[in-house]
């Protein structure tokens, strides 16, 4: 091959392809194959991977915000005239539960209906995304339906039925508590104490006590506290040393998630924003971290694998991107490395509870 | 044409045996997903998926309680193992129709052992040993799924929770060991080798210490390029303090040698910085705090170099933040000049 068309070749391999990318994430929006199935009841999140994308991406203006935002709302699980499911409120993952299709109240009478904690998480952040002023989050129900999750050991669960308590679900309590700016949804005490019980003799966190450290759980922990305003109460100065020590170490090219893990593209976001939490972030090598997140680009079809020569899918798309992001690829916007959305997104959400706190002094106390 | 459509489609609905079909089904109306006039991220699913989730969604509504809806939620599942209401529904069942748990237990590690990576089995399978009272086949088990996946975080989480609730302690430290044999960098059996002690033994005695210690400098030398036998290394003496174990510091110096990685230097460095800390001269580290100084910055110099350069600006920030806190008097053989902070990085 002639020199010139090769070192084109070597610069296209590296080359970000921005408007792939964008294409995937409106693909994602639209329809996706039977294969997905296992996808159903998350699927708000999945929106939520695709629309922070497009926002990464400065591409918000392919998608019609306002459908997007009547199907969110249609999600809620709204309290019932007499008020006895407000433990279940929330948000649904999907409509895969059968309740029929409504975007205003009361609540419709179900045995089964019930929000998912990161659902709610996942919903709230993409009506900001989308512009909305949240005016129709029943807020009430959300976070009754947060607390009711919450158990002794300052735990979690997702779902009201019970599931898995851990680590994951403290997180999404967090994020709705924050942008509710109402932390009456949790007890925060039982929360650290949770979270500092989770961290491991190798300084980062497992999913609970006694389990591996883990980058997606050290994130969760680490975005919880900052979120929580408790970072510097809740861990000592030597502690947090010890804790970027192990983040830090995650870097092999890319990140991964354990030690002696491969590297996977998903961790460039989890320990690169946990690391920037920590004011670390700096440190690492932004050369190498691209290149891996690049190099599990799919050039065909957009968005990123967790690793090269692999399937793309919209969490490692989403992440890869943030990962890009935390490293200031221009084109892409910032992140807000605790809460997991844009900057601007971020900023319309200040400008929302300004505005609540406003037209609460006004009225001179509780709403 | 039309000859031809109407055999075509006759054909279909005889591959397709949906429970719209069947006659003990025609009392229940099925429910369709509604997701709408504008469906966002939706899942085109055959005819097949939608009829066992229609009806699914059908004897939700009702809350059935009955043989045919747990037929039912077996189907769901092979569909989809990662719907969660279909698990829970199913729970509610085996209790309102007294199912045999056994058989279920028989039914979920079949399952798992499909989809080993999949939150919703296992936390059906923690529910069931719960119910039974018997977690006797749990170990076995979950060392099977282990020789799949050595670092199965499911698997090792499922495992932690039965030795804790049900105090089977016992012969797990053997199990850690023989993972260990096999991938001696398997972080996740490290792990639980300080689950099993830190629940039994404890790390407060000096014989524990000494032989985790011995075994650990013994797995330094059959494989140095091992970031979690460090990492339990540390982990296990860094609240005593580093530099007080006696000893110590001299092994690692003669591994320096000859089983150098990046995991010993940052270690040695911790131990340094352990010293000066703690400010009182210990045997072998009886210099002065500006030697002391001198060997941390030294390490850290030859990480940002030479043996971890990925951290270059790491190592460069920790030998500032060092020279900063105990420097003083600047002495002509530091090791870091005192520069500021390097550029932020460009990446174009």
């Amino acid at each position: 091959m002639a020199e010139e068309e090769k070192q084109f070749e070597e610069f296209e391999q590296i080359d970000f392809l921005k408007d792939r990318h964008v294409r995937f994430f409106h693909r994602t929006l639209q329809v996706l194959p039977e294969r997905y199935a296992s996808l159903e009841t998350t699927r708000l999140s999945i929106l939520f991977f695709a629309l922070s994308g497009l926002d990464v991406l400065d591409a918000l203006d392919v998608v019609d915000s306002n459908i997007m935002i009547e199907w969110i709302y249609s999600l809620q699980v709204l309290p019932t005239e007499d008020k006895s499911n407000l433990s279940c409120c929330g948000f649904r993952g999907s409509s895969h539960i059968g309740v029929p299709y409504s975007t205003k109240g009361p609540g419709v009478v179900h045995p089964y209906d019930s929000g998912h904690i990161a659902m709610t998480y996942t919903g709230l952040c993409s009506l900001l995304i989308l512009g909305d002023d949240l005016s129709r989050v029943n807020k009430q129900g959300c976070l009754a339906g947060v607390r009711a999750l919450q158990l002794e050991d300052g735990s979690f669960y997702a779902v009201p039925e019970g599931s898995e308590n851990d680590i994951r679900f403290i997180y999404c309590a967090a994020c709705i508590c924050y942008m509710l700016d109402d932390w009456s949804g949790m007890d925060i005490q039982k929360a650290i104490e949770y979270i500092r019980g989770s961290l491991s003799y190798d300084n980062a966190f497992g999913q609970g006590a006694g389990r591996e450290s883990h980058g997606g759980w050290t994130f969760c922990a680490i975005a919880s506290l900052c979120l929580m305003g408790r970072l510097e109460e809740a861990l000592s100065q030597r502690e947090l040393d010890r804790i970027r020590r192990w983040c830090i170490m995650r870097q092999q090219s890319g990140f991964h998630g354990r030690p002696n893990k491969p590297v996977d593209t998903c961790y460039s976001f989890w320990v690169g924003a946990t690391l920037e939490l920590l004011d670390v972030f700096r440190y690492t090598n932004f050369e190498k971290n691209r290149n891996f997140i690049l190099s599990t680009q799919d050039r065909l079809v957009g968005g990123f694998a967790k690793w090269p020569d692999s399937h793309p899918d919209p969490l490692h798309a989403y992440l890869g991107l943030c990962g890009l992001s935390l490293i200031g690829e221009p084109s892409l916007r910032k992140v807000h490395p605790a809460l997991n959305i844009t900057q601007r997104a971020f900023q319309h959400l200040q400008q929302l509870q300004q505005t609540w706190r406003e037209s609460t002094n006004s009225c001179g106390g509780q709403h | 044409r039309a000859e031809e459509e109407a055999v075509f489609s006759r054909r279909n609905a005889a591959v397709c045996f949906c429970f719209r079909d069947r006659k003990e089904w025609a009392d229940l109306e099925p429910v369709p997903q509604d997701d709408g006039p504008n469906p966002v991220v939706k899942i085109a699913y055959s005819e097949k998926f939608s009829d066992v989730y229609d009806y699914f969604r059908a004897l939700l509504k009702k809350d059935e309680r009955s043989e045919r809806a747990f037929a039912l939620t077996a189907e769901a599942i092979e569909l989809n193992a990662a719907n969660y209401t279909v698990w829970h529904y199913r729970r509610v069942l085996l209790q309102a129709l007294s199912k045999d748990l056994r058989e279920e237990m028989r039914y979920i590690t079949n399952i798992i052992e499909e989809q080993p990576k999949n939150y919703q089995v296992w936390h059906h399978r923690r529910m069931v040993v719960e119910w039974l009272g018997d977690p006797s086949e749990e170990l076995e088990f979950i060392a099977q799924i282990l020789s799949q996946d050595a670092k199965n975080y499911h698997a090792w989480q499922h495992r932690q929770w039965v030795i804790q609730e049900y105090k089977l302690w016992d012969k797990e430290l053997a199990f850690v060991e023989s993972l260990l044999e096999d991938d001696v960098r398997n972080n996740s059996a490290w792990n639980q080798r300080h689950f099993v002690i830190s629940h039994t033994t404890g790390f407060s005695e000096p014989a524990v210490v000494e032989r985790e210690t011995q075994y650990c400098l013994n797995q330094i030398r059959k494989a140095p390029h091992n970031e979690s036998v460090w990492n339990y290394l540390k982990g296990m003496l860094q609240d005593r303090g580093l530099s007080s174990q006696p000893g110590l510091l001299e092994k690692v110096l003669e591994l320096k040698e000859t089983h150098c990685s990046p995991y010993l230097l940052a270690f040695l460095f911790d131990c340094y910085e352990d010293a000066l800390e703690n400010g009182v001269p210990k045997d072998s580290l009886d210099q002065g705090c500006q030697e002391t100084l001198e060997k941390a910055l030294e390490i850290c110099k030859l990480l940002a170099q030479e043996k971890d350069t990925i951290r270059k600006e790491y190592w460069q920030f920790l030998g500032r933040s060092l020279q900063d806190r105990y420097g003083g008097e600047v002495s002509p053989g530091d090791a870091t000049p005192t520069a500021p902070a390097s550029e932020p990085q460009q990446i174009s």
